[in-house]
Parts: structure tokens; sequence; C-alpha cells
């Protein structure tokens, strides 16, 4: 694929328009805001065991990362 | 496919598979301009962070305008505790006087920029007891304190983010002051775009030079001492990312992971073109197109 640098000064192996470089939009909402709880949800870990994200934290802090894939 | 992910990076903590992007459109979080025509892209979010308190309240969160900005683990890590921890292995430097003492220090990544991998330049003040530095604003004549970072091109240093201030009442003139007394951290975020170290084609140098530039004036709650402006030098290794074995990654002199991406790109090419074929197709129309468009971009120079 083409390797072009875009506006941000940022470089990728994609052409520039590619729909995997399209950025976030300015005042698009981003979910939940801070003093906010995050809704509940369960999702299979990498050995497809089923997580509850707010009964297994068990009280703990935590930090909850949305990447776009583990592929590329 | 994410147990072998977590193996061979290495990856300590828990991954989650949001198959069908239900999570994500719970959150409210993914890209819509990554429609159905956007192939194994499809159903991606806009890649960000919330740090949560023990009850899963929100108390940090970042998303930024392009994806390529993320957060080093170590500011997420910071943002739960509520307290910036220097890294004793990343680059350092220190100065200020005997009532002032001054330490500049990259917090990330050991110390090291990537590109588009957000990193902390902590400016961390020390103060004797009974001095204060000043914030903003103060009257004509006074110095707030500034700090400013610069390097070469392809370091973008965003605004700084300063500690709350607590007010300095002086009876006699009627003026309250913001002032910063005891140990505080002055913190900028700092990332490296292309032009210093780009992810596709091998580091230009494998260092870069950071001046940080700092402007303060102590007090007490009588005199103060001459105001001072000081310059410390980091010496900051460059560094490439980490990229699977893929063909759009190759050669690019990036580090190509032992994680081999190309057996589960097929399967998710697959699954995509089974579920909407149609998009898929038009997502290699438009693929083939853009390539085109940028070839002759790149003719034209």
């Amino acid at each position: 694929m083409t390797i072009e640098r875009d506006h941000f000064g940022f470089d990728a192996p994609a052409p520039l328009g590619h729909p995997g470089r399209a950025g976030l939009p300015d005042g698009r909402p981003t979910g939940p805001e801070p003093g906010e709880r995050l809704p509940d949800f369960v999702l299979p870990d990498a050995s497809g065991r089923p997580v509850d994200y707010h009964a297994d934290r068990a009280g703990a802090k935590s930090v909850v990362v949305f990447y776009r894939s583990a592929v590329w | 496919m994410l147990r072998e992910f977590a193996e061979k990076q290495a990856i300590p903590f828990p991954l989650l598979s949001d198959v069908d992007s239900a999570v994500i459109d719970r959150f409210g979080i993914r890209n819509e301009e990554v429609g159905p025509d956007a192939g194994p892209l499809h159903g991606i979010p806009y890649p960000g962070c919330y740090v949560t308190d023990e009850h899963g309240v929100v108390v940090a969160k970042s998303f930024h305008d392009s994806y390529k900005k993320r957060d080093s683990p170590e500011i997420l890590i910071d943002a739960a505790l509520g307290r910036v921890t220097l890294d004793p292995k990343a680059p350092r430097a220190e100065g200020g006087e005997s009532a002032v003492r001054i330490t500049a220090s990259l917090r990330g990544g050991r110390g090291t920029l990537r590109q588009g991998i957000r990193r902390h330049l902590v400016v961390r003040f020390e103060l004797a007891p009974g001095l204060h530095l000043y914030g903003e604003p103060v009257p004509e004549g006074m110095m707030p304190t500034r700090v400013e970072v610069r390097g070469p091109e392809g370091l973008v240093a965003e605004p700084p983010l300063l500690p709350p201030t607590t007010p300095l009442r002086l009876e006699g003139v009627g003026l309250e002051l913001p002032v910063w007394s005891g140990s505080f951290d002055i913190v900028v975020p700092l990332y490296a775009t292309g032009a210093l170290a780009s992810e596709t084609r091998p580091l230009d140098s494998d260092r870069a030079s950071l001046e940080v530039r700092i402007r303060y004036q102590a007090c007490d709650d009588e005199t103060c001492l001459l105001p001072k402006e000081e310059k410390l030098s980091l010496d900051v290794p460059l560094d490439v990312i980490d990229v699977p074995r893929l063909g759009m990654h190759e050669g690019h002199g990036q580090r190509e992971a032992a994680f081999d991406g190309r057996p589960h790109m097929r399967r998710l090419v697959l699954r995509k073109l089974r579920r909407k074929p149609l998009g898929f197709l038009r997502f290699v129309a438009k693929s083939i197109r853009l390539e085109w468009q940028a070839l002759r971009r790149r003719r034209r120079g």
C-alpha cells in the first residue's frame, strides 16, 4: 500500500482518504464522561472465558482501553 | 487469536474481544466513517481510554483527533493512581537552586519517543518550606511560572498541564495570587510525528535532544528571590513501533514482532466477505481508487 503523511504529520502504510485513517470528528461524543459509571458489559477474554467487567474487577480501579484490532 | 497475540507480545493484562462491536456501540464510540464498505475495518471504535475509580466511575479519559495519537500506559497508570511517578531509567535533567530544586524527566515508554505515542515531560519543582511560585494570572511585574519544551522538527509539545493553585492572600494590598508550594509537577504532553520518528521508514537518528525552558520566581510571604530562567537538556532515545507480520508493515524498518497477523487477517477478511459481500467488494474498489489517486499525487510531486 502507498505510504503517505497526513495533515497531523503521521505516516501510515495506507493512502490518504483510506477509511482506516479516519480520525475523530471535532465535537464527536466519546462515550461516558468523567463522573459517569461505565456501562455493564461481559466479553470473552483471550482464552474465551467471559469477563464481567464490573463484577470481576472486584472493587479495583481500572483502565479500559479500546483498540481497533490486534490483527493489524 | 488474542491468546496467541498476548503470549507473543507478553501482554500481562486481560484482552477482551468485541467481535460484533456490541460493547463499542453501547459505549457509543464506533467509528461511523468506517462502514460496511470498509472491509476488515468495519466495526472499529475510535481508539481511546477510560480510567475509573473503584466503583467503575470515570475519573479520566482520553480520545484524540488522530487515531495515531495514543497515551502511554504509564500515563494511564498515573491517572488511575492520582500521582506522577518518575521513571528512574528515563532521561532526566536537574536544575534550579538550593531552595528550588527542579527535575525534568520523560514519563512513559522508559523515556523513549515513537510516532504518535504521547509521553509526559514532567517538570517537578521541590520548594523549600515557606516558598511559593506563581501561577497565572499575576499582576504585571510579577513572573508567573512558565515551562516550554522545544525539540527537532517533528516533535509536538502540547500546552502544559498545570496542577491546581492555592490562593495566597496579600492582606496589605488586597490581592489574591495563585501559587504553588511544596512539591508539584508541571506536565507537558508530547509526541513525535513522522518527521522525527516515522513508522513507515527506518529512523534517521536514534536520539533527539529536547530543550526544556523554565521561567519562575520564588517568593516567601515577605520577599522574592531573583527571577530565574533555566534551560535543561534531555537526550531522548527514539524508537520504532512494534508491528505484526503483515505485508502492509514489511520492509519499513520497524520492529517486526513474533506475532504473525497473516492467518488472522485472512480469517477476518473471509468473515467480513461472507457477512457483507457487496460492501467488501466496494471496499476493494475504493482501495484501488485511493491507490490510484495517491500514485497521481506522487507523480505530480
